[in-house]
């Protein structure tokens, strides 16, 4: 096994953990938790600052696809795939106005092609969402994945902690345990703390009905 | 912005409703019966539960192709069998004349270009848990009661109640306004009100900040806001509360679910209608209610409820308060009439030794107090306050300054945190209340004064308010164990 496969899979323990754990106690919405294992890691790939901005193109243009494409009647997966051929265009585009302006950002056209791919999967499960929910929901849930993968690439990508838990196999015991701790855990997640405050607060003394 | 976590001992969050509720108490069968629109109704008119009646079901695009658009009355509804949290459904209120086209709540045009993508969208299991297919229910649209419909911004308010194993625990109603489209959906900006289990009157009511966009923020409401005559939300008397109840145990009985919420609309003609049952009713209800689920639930859990009525006898009993209970459950009680003779002792009076004389400014009075449930505590002017002794206290009050009104129940009592020894350091100033005068929030000063009433003397607490029309009003908190006679009024 190369130690590139080995750092992927303990990668694979560590953001699943933190999805449970940003689920069931901060209350972190996240398309499941394959998309923010798989962008993690292609985000450790690429670098944030790659990523981010790859992300950020795919959100863009699914929504604005979607928008376009709302009052056209076809099929489900029709509809996905002209989104993702909309997708390629921009972004065959956007590599090649960033390789001329540079914008900071010169080695997008060295991004490794299977870590592009995986991070335009996203638009997917966007693309899903956007139908169904308000704005509002997808909007969050979003935030949240993203939010998730980018914590999860920064953990993933401290040389000593991959080593540390490569050095450390029982490890990944302790992230069972936690799950199952997590699994377990009926408090309130902290949105929300938020969301009911005002229900212990505030009450009326008296009231009249006139 | 966070409260102390002891405070919120009393919320249920979805960790814990899903653990300790959803799970042990609601089998995968009844879920998946909850989650079927099509099934429940069948089930439920079966067994005599009124819900809107089915005009015309798709189940896939050749059935949609020869829908016979004409067969179909000027308004109707268009929902998913088996969508969630209200996503996908159309109301359409009347047809275009001499076109193929249907007016929605807002005004909107739909032609039938329109609803059929729509319809195929549904078809294609867009709306549905899991994207499976799914089938379009054209259902008849319910015209809500006329009482309730006064609130409510175009659409229907349907009223939310939560049973648990047999028991009505909470409920609360939803009133589409202008923001929401004219849906009862909390998430687009329906007003939540809280009900009081016991009467069937509203109490308090929220609506969500559909601005923020990370979390689910509730602002306090005193008023309906996009109407052209703006109401008061806290008051209103739910028609037929007890069939209400009844009606949403018989529900979870039929379905059993252990856990339930019910969500049921009044019709002007049919009456009560169940719209749908829900296997994992949100927790939003604990903020309408100012009421946190969890020791109401855990009250109940080990009860064994004989029959509906039983159920709804005690979740009156346990649940209820804000509002007393009807006049048959207290006989045999004194009665007062709606002026009542009463004697407001002078604050000095009673240090003065009998007989001796005494000056204007200690005398006891005379008068009559109007007798108004419609208040919790009782009232006094200040006029009247002055005279039995209490002007110090409110020459007091009137040099703080307190500001005439506030936005919300939340600023007020902010105010009052911050300035609560300013606001209590008079000898005789009890404490303050917030009050709600003409949908206006006050903060008013409360004093306790000796009254003789039914031939009784007792202290009672007074808030201090000019904007009332009699000197002296007794509400509820002091009218127990009365009965009020409407026929002697003067």
């Amino acid at each position: 096994m190369t130690e590139q496969t080995l750092q992927v899979l303990i990668a694979i323990t560590v953001i699943a953990t933190l999805v449970s754990v940003a689920r069931y106690f901060t209350g972190t919405k996240s398309y499941g938790i394959y998309v923010p294992i798989v962008l993690s890691i292609a985000y450790s790939y690429t670098g944030l600052r790659y990523g981010l901005v790859i992300t950020s193109i795919v959100i863009l243009v699914s929504t604005l696809s979607n928008s376009l494409l709302k009052k056209i009647r076809m099929h489900y997966l029709s509809r996905i795939a002209i989104n993702y051929c909309f997708l390629s265009i921009v972004l065959i585009l956007a590599i090649a106005v960033i390789n001329k302006y540079g914008f900071g950002l010169d080695r997008i056209s060295t991004i490794d092609p299977l870590a592009l791919v995986s991070i335009v999967a996203l638009s997917d499960f966007l693309t899903k969402q956007i139908v169904q929910k308000s704005f509002k929901a997808v909007f969050t849930t979003l935030l949240g994945t993203i939010l998730i993968a980018a914590i999860g690439w920064f953990i993933i990508t401290r040389k000593f902690v991959t080593i540390f838990i490569i050095n450390n196999p029982w490890l990944i015991f302790v992230f069972i345990l936690i799950n199952l701790i997590m699994g377990r855990y009926k408090g309130l997640r902290f949105n929300e703390l938020l969301r009911f405050k005002s229900v212990e607060q505030n009450k009326a003394d008296d009231s009249s009905v006139k | 912005m966070i409260a102390p976590l002891s405070k919120y001992k009393e919320v249920l969050g979805l960790n814990r409703r899903n653990q300790e509720y959803v799970r042990p108490y609601n089998p995968p069968s009844a879920k998946k019966l909850a989650d079927n629109k099509i099934a429940t109704k069948r089930l439920l008119s079966r067994n005599g539960v009124g819900t809107p009646d089915i005009y015309k079901l798709i189940k896939n695009k050749e059935e949609l192709m020869f829908l016979n658009w004409d067969s179909l009355p000027k308004s109707f509804v268009v929902k998913p069998n088996q969508g969630t949290g209200g996503n996908g459904i159309l109301v359409f209120y009347g047809k275009k004349k001499g076109e193929q086209a249907w007016i929605r709540p807002n005004g909107d045009i739909m032609t039938k270009k329109d609803i059929v993508l729509h319809m195929e969208n549904i078809l294609d299991g867009r709306f549905s848990m899991g994207n499976k297919k799914d089938i379009v229910i054209i259902e008849e649209r319910v015209q809500s009661d006329p009482i309730l419909k006064q609130y409510s911004y175009k659409g229907v308010p349907d009223i939310r109640i939560i049973c648990f194993k047999g028991i009505p625990i909470m409920a609360m109603i939803r009133i589409p306004t202008k923001r929401s489209n004219g849906t009862a959906n909390l998430h687009s900006g329906a007003i939540c009100t809280g009900i009081d289990i016991a009467t069937g009157i509203t109490t308090n009511s929220m609506q969500m900040n559909t601005k923020s966009p990370l979390t689910d923020i509730y602002e306090d409401l005193e008023m309906t806001t996009d109407l052209k005559e703006n109401k008061p939300l806290r008051g209103i008397h739910i028609p037929n509360w007890d069939n209400i109840l009844e009606i949403a145990l018989k529900c979870q009985k039929l379905s059993g679910l252990g856990y339930i919420g019910v969500d049921i609309a009044l019709d002007v003609n049919k009456g009560p209608v169940v719209f749908e049952l829900n296997a994992r009713p949100g927790l939003g209800i604990q903020v309408a209610n100012r009421a946190g689920l969890r020791p109401r639930l855990e009250l109940v859990r080990d009860l064994n409820v004989k029959n509906y009525k039983h159920g709804i006898k005690l979740a009156k009993n346990l649940f209820g308060g804000e509002v007393e209970e009807s006049i048959e459950a207290i006989s045999g009680k004194k009665v007062v009439s709606l002026f009542e003779k009463v004697i407001i002792y002078n604050k000095n009076s009673a240090t003065k030794p009998k007989g001796k004389r005494k000056r204007r400014s200690e005398e006891d009075i005379n008068t009559h107090a109007f007798i108004d449930t419609g208040y919790q505590t009782s009232r006094i002017t200040t006029t009247m306050a002055n005279r039995i002794g209490y002007i110090n206290t409110t020459k007091y009050f009137n040099s703080l300054n307190v500001p005439q009104s506030f936005f919300t129940m939340e600023k007020a009592q902010k105010y009052i945190d911050e300035n609560k020894e300013k606001l209590t350091s008079e000898e005789n100033l009890l404490r303050v209340a917030k009050i709600i005068n003409n949908g206006k929030i006050m903060i008013r000063p409360v004093i306790q004064i000796t009254i003789k009433i039914a031939d009784e003397i007792k202290d009672i607490e007074v808030v201090i308010e000019d904007d009332i029309n009699y000197n002296v009003i007794i509400g509820r908190k002091d009218l127990k164990g009365y009965l009020i006679d409407t026929s002697n009024q003067f």
